[in-house]
């Protein structure tokens, strides 16, 4: 099976490792990964702050990037949801929009792909220590992906999966919101990091950088020591 | 009151909000419990997607629809000795009502709970012309006696703590008792009692019309808009044109939804549903009934991508389950209509000058997109109302404009995308300590100062994974 | 005229949907009926039990009664609220089930008993707000949410169920029906009929209630503070 990594910009440029992780992890089953690099980013930092003409360009290059591929695979929710969300964009240029679509059936978020394509659910990982899982916005509610991450993490050996504390609310990440309306996105992430140091959990996993960038930044900042994680790097941890 | 409230700037009534703990204490308490008896009556129910499937059908086939419904339901309510004016401001509205106030010699004016008309000033507008007006739903009581704008669409005034609300009451009215919830509703009880037994007229909103046989529908908790509806000789019903149904199948659908996802109960204590006139046996209720149709820019919202905002069934689902609202509160929307549904109405109701902030006060985590019991997709009108407040009405910043131009044509090329990944390290080095940044430049810095932010790598994604191609490709 | 600016308002809507004005709708075929699976082939008593049940999430207390045993638990439903005034409905009802016989025993006991009756106006209006308790027959009593269903007329004015600090419905088992649903649809069967609907349909579930002082549930505000009611099983 040929599959493209989406690696998002995030993981591009500031956690590396966890596309690392996540390249090894699909190798280790079966999976022959390239990594197109005409990728850019999907887009949604212009799109989510309404320059949708500016949005395009980087759609188009995706969708460039990405035709040849077999499937496309990322690890993050929200990245991979704004790709589906390509056709409507592109509604009014019939040509691209049907190129999106094309893109989109092909398109999975990583552990989407694990359980409902590869049909995994105990990727055979050990990883010691106490956690607790926040499920990102776009993962679950626009991605619809909700109990993929609950079930290979239930399998990691070793793992104890302890349950955050009004684990459904965002974490005031929103992208430029963080830095558009600061204030209320430090109350929002001070929030959850109260509730994430409540757990009195060693490590955050997530499945999203810039949730987990953001959550991350906030613990440190409040000289919690609770270190932060992609799913990648626990289920590839041996 | 008007839809606009204040005078404040967006940032400081978002800053305002912030500070204020107590009602931060309450919003967030709130949000609890609204959420839990919302899952809980959903969850008891039963089928909950397919209900919000049907709410959504209800509700989009009768917009699509509007102008025979709106028909059919003035053609009955006069069937009943009902006088239907269809007001295509907020000032037509006001001035009806102050006409029937007037042919009517009202001095006294009791009213139940109703945003349309807060939304078209109608209190100032009936004291201007010289009647006392009363409001008789506890919340909006204690709100009308502070001189306080509504903090949230079902439970007013939920900023108040009962210690503020004993002082009101001490205030304004006299009140000697404690600051007991019962001791208070009590005190209200029987002050309003009389205002409802001399009142000359009774001034209602409208939750649902029903087409079919011109009934205006109130669903309380309170038993006040009953009281307004049975007690006055006049009964005037202020309904935004939006808020009826085709049938009583229909209505009690959208009831069930919006009982449940508004407060988590089965039915409120009363669902009344009024028709026209009392009958000539019948010794309680209106001799005099009027429907005020209101449009007051509505209109303009029909034929648009924004039109499912007409299907809001004013439940505040959306706004019990957002995490902006948790922190900022109500007020700080800066309109009467707060939360996700205010930021999506706002702007259409009263356009994008005073409110162009508001699309932003969202992380777009779908929260109320979620929660909403019509299925109306809240953060995708949020994010095309962006759309339009950029490319539209050109209200960006200037130096937003720039980098996202700048960003589309790192976006759009591989190349220059590239470059910057490996620049990006270099660039950042020196605010970077230990891996992380603490006090960015430029738009880093809303970031970094409420937290960290990871530096970038020394060796981004592509890079490395072109040196492991190479190494495989040598080896 | 008693209908102002109709033509102008609703041409509007029709050009900003783009389209003429309609003048005919086909009823819509909506995709999912999930009303219809709530309480679905419930019996009488089972759906009895659900109404007992909802009762005490509503602060309301249920009695049972049949026909011949009704005065007795009334009385004691009375003297348990410790209630000497009372407005009841009126209507054919009262014989039925022996009340009017009930309320003139009242009378000669001390009580104040007001029969609504609509050729003293005002007066009855006066009677219920300073009457202990309020008397009406349920119409049509929803189980699933602990209802009953008052179509207020002639017999059966607004302020009894309202003004008085104790409401007070008797149920006649056979006016349960699983929920609104089946409400809703008797309304609109009648409707298409050509029989209009009461001036004024009031589903009263409980006593009054607000969350508005600090979202505690304060039982008893503007309408009713307390509520029982009676179900009759053989009525």
């Amino acid at each position: 099976m040929r599959v493209s990594l989406f690696i998002t910009c995030l993981c591009d440029t500031l956690t590396p490792d966890v596309g690392k992780d996540t390249v090894q992890l699909l190798e280790r089953f079966g999976c022959e990964v390239d990594f197109p690099q005409g990728q850019t980013c999907c887009g949604q930092p212009a799109y989510n702050s309404g320059y949708v003409k500016e949005s395009k360009q980087a759609m188009k290059q995706m969708i460039r990037a990405f035709e040849d591929s077999e499937y496309v695979v990322g690890p993050s929710g929200s990245c991979v949801h704004m790709l589906k969300e390509y056709p409507k964009v592109l509604h009014d240029e019939p040509e691209w929009k049907e190129r999106a679509e094309a893109l989109v059936h092909k398109t999975y978020e990583l552990s989407q792909f694990l359980v409902d394509v590869l049909d995994v659910k105990d990727v055979g990982s050990t990883f010691q220590g106490k956690a607790t899982y926040h499920p990102s916005c776009h993962m679950t509610r626009l991605l619809g992906v909700k109990d993929a991450p609950r079930i290979l993490l239930e399998n990691v050996k070793g793992l104890e999966i302890i349950d955050l504390p009004l684990k459904e609310d965002c974490c005031g990440f929103g992208g430029t919101f963080a830095v558009k309306n600061a204030a209320v996105s430090e109350q929002m992430v001070h929030e959850k990091a109260e509730h994430i140091s409540e757990t009195k959990a060693e490590y955050l996993i997530g499945g999203d950088m810039g949730c987990l960038m953001n959550m991350g930044g906030r613990l440190r900042r409040n000289d919690e020591d609770v270190k932060v994680l992609h799913i990648a790097q626990v289920l590839n941890s041996q | 009151m008007s839809i606009k409230i204040g005078k404040k700037t967006y940032a400081e009534r978002i800053q305002a909000g912030i500070d204020n703990a107590f009602m931060r204490q309450a919003v967030s308490s709130a949000q609890g419990r609204f959420r839990s008896g919302r899952l809980k009556a959903a969850e008891d129910l039963g089928d909950w997607e397919e209900w919000r499937t049907r709410g959504e059908e209800i509700r989009s086939h009768t917009m699509e629809n509007l102008d025979y419904y709106l028909h059919q339901l003035s053609e009955q309510v006069e069937k009943r000795g009902g006088t239907v004016y269809f007001a295509k401001t907020a000032e037509e509205a006001n001035q009806y009502v102050q006409k029937i106030a007037r042919e009517k010699e009202a001095k006294k004016v009791v009213k139940s709970k109703s945003m349309v008309t807060e939304e078209i000033g109608l209190n100032e507008a009936l004291e201007e012309s010289g009647c006392e007006v009363v409001e008789s739903d506890l919340g909006e009581w204690i709100l009308q006696l502070d001189e306080d704008p509504p903090s949230h669409i079902v439970t007013p005034a939920l900023h108040k703590n009962k210690e503020q609300i004993r002082e009101t009451f001490a205030e304004k009215k006299g009140y000697t008792g404690s600051d007991q919830p019962e001791a208070l509703a009590a005190f209200a009880r029987e002050q309003l009692r009389q205002d409802f037994l001399s009142a000359d007229i009774g001034v209602t909103g409208c939750n649902f019309a029903v087409a079919e046989s011109g009934a205006v529908t109130l669903v309380t908790n309170e038993g006040n808009a009953r009281m307004v509806t049975s007690l006055p000789d006049t009964h005037i019903s202020v309904m935004g044109m939006e808020r009826i149904v085709p049938t009583w199948e229909e209505l009690e659908v959208v009831v069930s939804l919006l009982t449940r996802a508004a407060v988590g109960q089965k039915l409120t204590s009363y669902i009344t549903a009024l028709t026209g006139t009392r009958l000539e046996s019948e010794v309680d209720g209106p001799e005099d009934f009027h429907l005020v149709i209101v449009d007051n820019g509505r209109s303009k919202i029909l034929g648009t991508e924004f039109q499912s905002a007409l299907h809001c069934i004013r439940c505040a689902a959306c706004i019990n389950a957002c995490p902006v609202y948790r922190h900022v509160g109500g007020h700080s929307y800066g309109s009467i209509y707060p939360g996700p549904i205010g930021a999506v109405l706002t702007p259409l109701l009263d356009g994008y000058e005073d409110h162009k902030d508001l699309p932003y006060a969202s992380t777009l985590c779908a929260a109320c997109t979620e929660a909403c019991p019509v299925k109306i997709p809240l953060h995708e009108h949020l994010i095309r109302h962006r759309e339009i407040i950029v490319e539209r009405e050109n209200m960006g910043s200037k130096a937003e404009g720039v980098m996202m131009k700048g960003y589309a044509k790192w976006a759009s090329t591989s190349a220059a995308y590239k470059l910057s990944t490996k620049m990006a390290h270099t660039a950042l080095k020196p605010w970077t300590e230990d891996d992380y940044i603490s006090n960015g430049p430029g738009p880093l810095k809303g970031w970094t100062d409420s937290r960290d932010f990871p530096a970038p790598a020394r060796q981004s994604f592509r890079s490395w994974y072109k040196q492991r191609e190479k190494r495989r490709n040598d080896g | 005229m008693t209908i102002h600016h109709r033509e102008s308002f609703l041409n509007n809507i029709a050009d900003q949907l783009g389209r003429p004005r309609r003048t005919e709708v086909e009823p819509p075929e909506y995709s999912v009926q999930p009303q219809d699976r709530v309480l679905a082939g419930a019996t009488a008593d089972e759906l009895v039990d659900v109404l007992d049940k909802q009762c005490e999430v509503i602060h309301t207390n249920l009695e049972k009664a049949t026909v011949e045993t009704l005065p007795e638990v009334l009385r004691t439903v009375l003297e348990g609220y410790d209630v000497r005034s009372i407005a009841a409905a009126a209507g054919p009802r009262n014989e039925v089930s022996g009340l009017d016989e009930f309320y003139n025993r009242l009378t000669g006991e001390g009580y104040e008993v007001h029969v609504w009756d609509e050729h003293e106006g005002r007066h009855n209006v006066e009677f219920a707000e300073r009457a202990g308790a309020g008397i009406v027959f349920s119409d049509l009593t929803l189980a699933e949410s602990g209802t009953v269903t008052l179509f207020n007329d002639r017999f059966n004015g607004r302020s009894i169920s309202l003004l008085p600090e104790t409401f007070i419905a008797i149920v006649p088992k056979r006016t349960i029906v699983p929920r609104m649903t089946q409400a809703g649809r008797l309304i609109h069967a009648e409707e298409s009929k050509g029989n209009p609907v009461s001036s004024c349909v009031s589903f009263v579930t409980g006593p009054s209630n607000s969350a508005d002082i600090e979202m505690n549930l304060i039982v008893g505000v503007h309408g009713p503070v307390k509520a029982t009611y009676i179900v009759v099983e053989d009525m």
